[in-house]
């Protein structure tokens, strides 16, 4: 074989044969249109919100009525019949089961993670966790019946004047729904200690006990904490429970005070469910809301999610 | 397709390995006449060398792995290389097929070249290189499918023409293999022992028929009968293809191999020569040292 | 006195670090356990809301107890004892019948009101047709030319399906020479029943399938025998159907997707791991009890339950009244829904996930789609929902509430779980496969296609599936997208307005509350919503088991 011939093969050039670029090609653009999605998400929202308030209606084209973009931020009336827009109303409400569903996923969730990381044999890890994953796979508005029909009664008996529809049942649904998500990232973080550790805490003579609460626990604690941001943030975006659990009467509540929770109101999502629902025509007000309201969830809970995917990162470092 | 000795032999049975073994002296003849002509400054072509490095040098971000090593290895013959590990011997073996493009953190200078072309030259294809140089691992890594489909992988992607059923049979046939597996096609690689399993990735590799074959401590993870058989096998291959296999096992290098290059730790060569020379009488006291075991 | 003290110092302490441990551990175990039996609790009372197993006469309970709930417990506690591995076969056997029935009954759904299987059949042929001459090509020679190749393909798949000169043609005003494969068998004189197409091609691909599992089993002439045996299996249940009471097309998607899987599966184990064999005791003792507990209830005359989740229930449309309320177009909505989800969000999201793994260079561009496709995961549904109203109703103007939108928005929804998941299966395909691959001179996209997809792709199923569950249980992106909650007829194209299951279910539950319908409808959709997800979970959950434990 000669040299020009050796040359000649050696310098085909499979990268660049139609085969490759059009595969390659396919490839990219499917990776890319993740961030067309996101773009098309934010830029719908920004454009159809822009055309809600008056101080960019007019920019967007708008004329008739609009709303002010300090009521909606700070207003607490949200009646769209008086053309009232606060959004603190369904905010407030958004928060309680946000606080509620809190207060029932982060204790059960990481001790979940504490006994799948650190107890569990891997046979009954075998069971709890698919059982576990199941948690999280019914449909949310299953949760939504389960809290209307059957866990409301039982508040109702235990707690007399309870509503209804009540932020307490809708909570709890929910807080049940997120345990699944606090666990299973909990324990990634927990099972990512390194062994070293546990074993110089047994070492220096330290119980089970000592070791998960003393020395695991505390090193993972970034990744705790980041499924905690990451599973709030999906309460927060949780619809179907809530439409159906909570009622559909906008109120400011005080997050604080216990007794609200017994009572019925309306979270951003359900809010958004309702609108349309109702008879909304396309452009009109009620319908430009939507996306005021979905704009005001979309940042939350991107906010969130970057927050946590920060503190992730720095447990990932850690080791 | 080349003009090597093997060619005589071309179709040479499964056994025929042993008279090869068995006559010794007209293989050290032909060798010796090789390593002369490869040592004289004017030598050609021809005269059979296939791959020659001009000091190459490889990084891995700013640590040399591999210090201007020069060598020409002879076509049809066993090369080996040997040194401790961490020398940077698997590096060299991973620079002619140019796998080395895989880790981003590596950078190449000087030239290797391939029958006078230089694979590192901007237009050269690695894809098209690697169908003319085979590989065969360490670990043996057969594909999750069947026997025949294992083997017939190189000329199904090269979309080579010919009877593939042949072409297969053959492949095993000189990977020693075939009485073992042919009732078994279908089954899949993984089903195969470790030993098999090398047997096969080595008949996969030349189903091609490329022109170089690199082995990178094909016998490292074998037992010892699985071992003899693979160095039984790379025997005969050399009548028809240029080996060049890394090894750790001194022995295993003195046995199977035309000549030897030893690298020390630094990634430098520091001395190639025929096998014979190089565990007899090396020149390098650093090569004797560790060759007679003082260190290394 | 002193050592004394000590020693009971340190014996106390023991103690006292013992006690807390142990509560320790039992806390934790009460909080894993809290949503799974809180959830158990639930379910238990919604499927006895929706079944009523009390309202059957206690006779009956008695014989299907007698029938079969004691004879599969005393198996069941046989086996463990002696075998757990063929007690995991039989139980295997019995939840893969469960799970086909429940396919079956899809696929027949399909067959039976949407799309007609001749039409079916007809689009078989025009597709298997330049199939078959593309491959017989490319086996004579096989350095053709990529242009040549992929013109060729295009070309006979062109002029198969559309004909000569097909729409092209009709754009230039040239009238129709020969018309497409389709249009020309659905022309023909003499139409093949509906079963007969039907065994023609969803039962030659499942006796194929059946074949070739067959040959790999056992050798290639036991493969042919079961392949012939499937096919002549599927055939009969669509000739002697009617006789027993099942209408033809019906059997024949009953034999080709519930029971000659199934049979295949249990044959198969049954010769291959001989020693599993007896593990078939187990839905040997399943059917035969519910069979016979069935005729005897009939002979004894002990009425059953009165379950809301009924055939009526299943196969009727919405009602204003409860009682006579069912979910048919709902489930057919959930099943056309599923398909355009799947077949949108499968290639985008593994193509991408091939991209990030396998092509994308370390730069800065890689890790924002990186972290952008992580913060999509994290985006509520409703935002999905918006998204699918501003940019396909709003923007493009198309109809509010079809198939092909409430699909696309679901599929863009669950595109970064496929993303993520398809990911680590890649991700899990050791790297000596893709060293071997290029070692021997192989382009990427050959070691994409011929060795990592290949090795992944039980995960990027199991992954798959797990969101394809995700996308049949949400309602909220539907709802944004004005699909209606009541309708009455199943959808008929990607066109027609759809509803879904869990749709149905939130109208029942919100827009028509009524003690009636908490009691009765809503119960028995959740019952059936539960039972689809617990079935694909599990398909999922046994795919990655298996999975794992080759690896």
């Amino acid at each position: 074989m000669s040299t020009d011939d050796i040359v000649d093969d050696l310098t085909r050039d499979t990268q660049n044969s139609p085969e490759e670029l059009l595969t390659r090609s396919f490839f990219f653009v499917c990776a890319v249109l993740s961030i067309v999605t996101t773009v098309s998400i934010v830029v719908l929202l920004v454009t159809e919100a822009a055309k809600f308030f008056s101080i960019t209606a007019p920019l967007m084209g708008i004329e008739g009525p609009t709303a002010s973009i300090v009521d909606f931020l700070t207003g607490t009336t949200w009646e769209i019949g008086n053309r009232r827009f606060g959004v603190l109303a369904l905010v407030s409400a958004t928060l309680m089961i946000t606080i509620g569903s809190a207060i029932i996923a982060l204790p059960l969730g990481v001790a979940t993670a504490i006994y799948l990381s650190e107890y569990a044999a891997p046979r009954h890890r075998a069971f709890l966790k698919p059982a576990l994953e199941v948690l999280a796979g019914i449909p949310t508005v299953v949760y939504g019946f389960f809290a209307l029909i059957y866990i409301t009664p039982v508040i109702q008996t235990v707690l007399p004047g309870t509503g209804t529809f009540n932020l307490l049942s809708a909570s709890i649904v929910v807080g049940i729904m997120i345990i699944p998500m606090v666990a299973s990232i909990s324990e990634d973080a927990m099972s990512a200690v390194p062994d070293d550790l546990r074993q110089a805490g047994y070492g220096m003579g330290a119980t089970k006990f000592d070791v998960s609460t003393g020395i695991v626990v505390p090193a993972a604690l970034s990744g705790i904490f980041s499924s905690f941001i990451l599973a709030l943030s999906r309460a927060i975006g949780e619809t179907m429970a809530v439409t159906i659990a909570a009622g559909s009467q906008a109120q400011f509540l005080n997050p604080i005070d216990p007794t609200a929770y017994q009572e019925g109101a309306l979270p951003m999502t359900a809010a958004m469910v309702q609108l349309l629902l109702g008879d909304i025509t396309g452009g009109g007000l009620a319908y430009r809301s939507l996306f005021a309201i979905g704009l005001t969830l979309f940042v939350i809970t991107l906010v969130m999610n970057v927050i946590s995917d920060l503190i992730a990162q720095r447990y990932r470092e850690e080791y | 397709m080349t003009d090597g000795h093997g060619q005589a032999d071309d179709g040479i049975e499964p056994d025929g390995g042993e008279a090869t073994t068995e006559d010794p002296s007209t293989e050290m003849a032909i060798q010796t006449d090789v390593s002369e002509s490869v040592n004289d400054s004017d030598y050609t072509r021809e005269a059979g060398t296939l791959v020659e490095a001009r000091d190459v040098s490889v990084y891995y971000n700013d640590d040399r792995a591999l210090n201007d090593i020069t060598m020409d290895i002879p076509e049809n013959r066993v090369t080996a290389m040997i040194g401790p590990s961490g020398c940077g011997k698997s590096t060299f073996l991973r620079c002619i097929n140019r796998m080395n493009d895989m880790i981003d953190a590596a950078r190449v200078e000087g030239d290797l070249l391939l029958r006078g072309k230089n694979v590192y030259d901007d237009d050269v294809d690695p894809v098209a290189l690697r169908r003319r140089v085979g590989m065969v691992f360490q670990k043996p890594n057969p594909f999750p499918k069947s026997i025949y489909d294992n083997v017939a992988y190189g000329l199904e992607i090269q979309g080579a023409d010919g009877d593939y059923d042949e072409i297969v049979e053959e492949s095993l046939k000189r990977a020693a293999l075939w009485d073992e597996v042919k009732d078994q096609l279908d089954e899949s690689g993984l089903d195969l022992s470790g030993g098999q399993q090398q047997r096969l990735c080595i008949a996969r590799a030349i189903a091609p028929d490329p022109e170089v074959i690199l082995m990178d401590e094909p016998a490292s993870a074998l037992d010892p009968v699985a071992t003899s058989k693979i160095e039984d096998l790379i025997d005969d291959l050399a009548e028809e293809y240029t080996v060049v296999i890394v090894t750790h096992n001194m022995q295993q290098a003195a046995r199977i191999s035309d000549k030897t290059a030893v690298f020390l730790t630094g990634g430098e060569l520091v001395e190639f020569d025929d096998t014979d020379k190089i565990f007899e009488n090396p020149d390098s006291e650093r090569v004797e040292d560790y060759i007679t075991g003082k260190f290394g | 006195m002193a050592t004394d003290t000590r020693s009971g110092d340190i014996e106390s302490f023991g103690t006292v670090s013992k006690t807390v441990g142990t509560v320790f551990r039992y806390v934790l175990l009460a909080a894993t356990l809290f949503g799974i039996v809180v959830l158990g609790a639930l379910l238990v009372y919604v499927a006895n809301d929706a079944i009523q197993p009390l309202t059957a006469d206690p006779g009956w309970h008695l014989t299907f107890l007698l029938t079969l709930v004691l004879p599969t417990l005393g198996v069941g506690a046989y086996l463990y004892r002696r075998d757990t591995d063929a007690l995991r076969f039989g139980a295997t056997t019995v939840g893969m019948t469960v799970v086909t029935l429940m396919f079956a009954g899809g696929v027949g759904m399909i067959f039976v009101d949407i799309l007609s299987p001749f039409v079916f059949l007809a689009y078989a042929v025009a597709l298997a047709l330049p199939f078959a001459l593309v491959l017989a090509l490319q086996r004579r020679a096989r350095r053709i030319p990529f242009f040549t190749r992929a013109g060729a393909t295009t070309l006979a798949f062109y002029v198969s399906l559309l004909g000569v000169p097909g729409p092209v043609g009709a754009v230039a005003g040239l009238p129709t020479i020969v018309p497409g494969v389709p249009a020309l068998i659905q022309s023909l004189p003499t139409v093949p029943l509906g079963w007969m197409s039907l065994t023609a091609t969803l039962g030659l691909g499942v006796a194929a399938l059946v074949g070739v599992y067959a040959a790999r089993v056992r050798d290639r002439r036991a493969g042919l025998f079961a392949g012939v045996g499937a096919l002549a299996a599927i055939g009969a249940a669509g000739a002697v159907g009617p006789a027993f009471g099942v209408t033809s097309v019906p059997a024949v998607v009953l034999a080709s997707v519930a029971v000659v899987p199934t049979a295949t599966y249990a044959a198969g184990t049954a010769v291959s791991r001989p020693e599993r064999r007896i593990g078939l005791l187990v839905p040997a003792v399943v059917i035969g009890g519910a069979l016979v507990g069935e005729v005897a209830v009939g002979a004894l005359g002990f009425a059953g339950p009165q379950s809301w989740v009924d055939w009526q229930f299943l196969t009727s449309a919405h009602s204003r009244t409860a009682v006579d309320a069912g979910l048919y177009p709902a489930i057919g909505g959930s099943i056309l829904l599923m398909v355009t989800v799947a077949l949108l969000s499968f290639p985008l999201g593994v193509g991408a996930a091939v991209y990030l793994e396998e092509y994308a260079p370390d730069n800065r561009f890689t890790r924002i789609i990186d972290v952008n496709i992580s913060n999509l995961a994290g985006v509520p549904s409703v935002v999905y929902g918006l998204l699918g109203l501003g940019v396909f109703v709003t923007y493009l103007g198309r109809s509010t509430g079809t198939v092909l939108i409430g699909g696309a928005t679901l599929a863009l929804l669950i595109l970064p779980i496929v993303i993520i998941s398809s990911r680590e299966a890649i991700r899990s395909v050791p790297n000596e496969m893709r060293q071997a691959s290029y070692g021997m001179g192989a382009t990427k996209w050959q070691t994409v296609r011929r060795v990592v997809l290949p090795r992944a792709f039980p995960g990027i199923l199991t992954g798959t599936i797990l969101a394809l569950g995700r996308a049949i249980g949400e309602t909220a992106p539907l709802i944004m997208i004005g699909a209606p909650s009541v309708l009455f007829s199943l959808p008929t194209g990607f066109t027609s307005k759809v509803s879904a299951m869990p749709l149905q279910v939130f109208a029942w539950s919100s827009l028509f509350a009524s003690e009636d319908f908490y009691t009765k409808a809503v119960p028995a959709g959740v019952v059936v919503l539960v039972s689809v997800l617990l079935a694909m979970n599990s398909i999922a959950i046994v795919l990655r088991n298996r999975y794992q434990s080759e690896q």
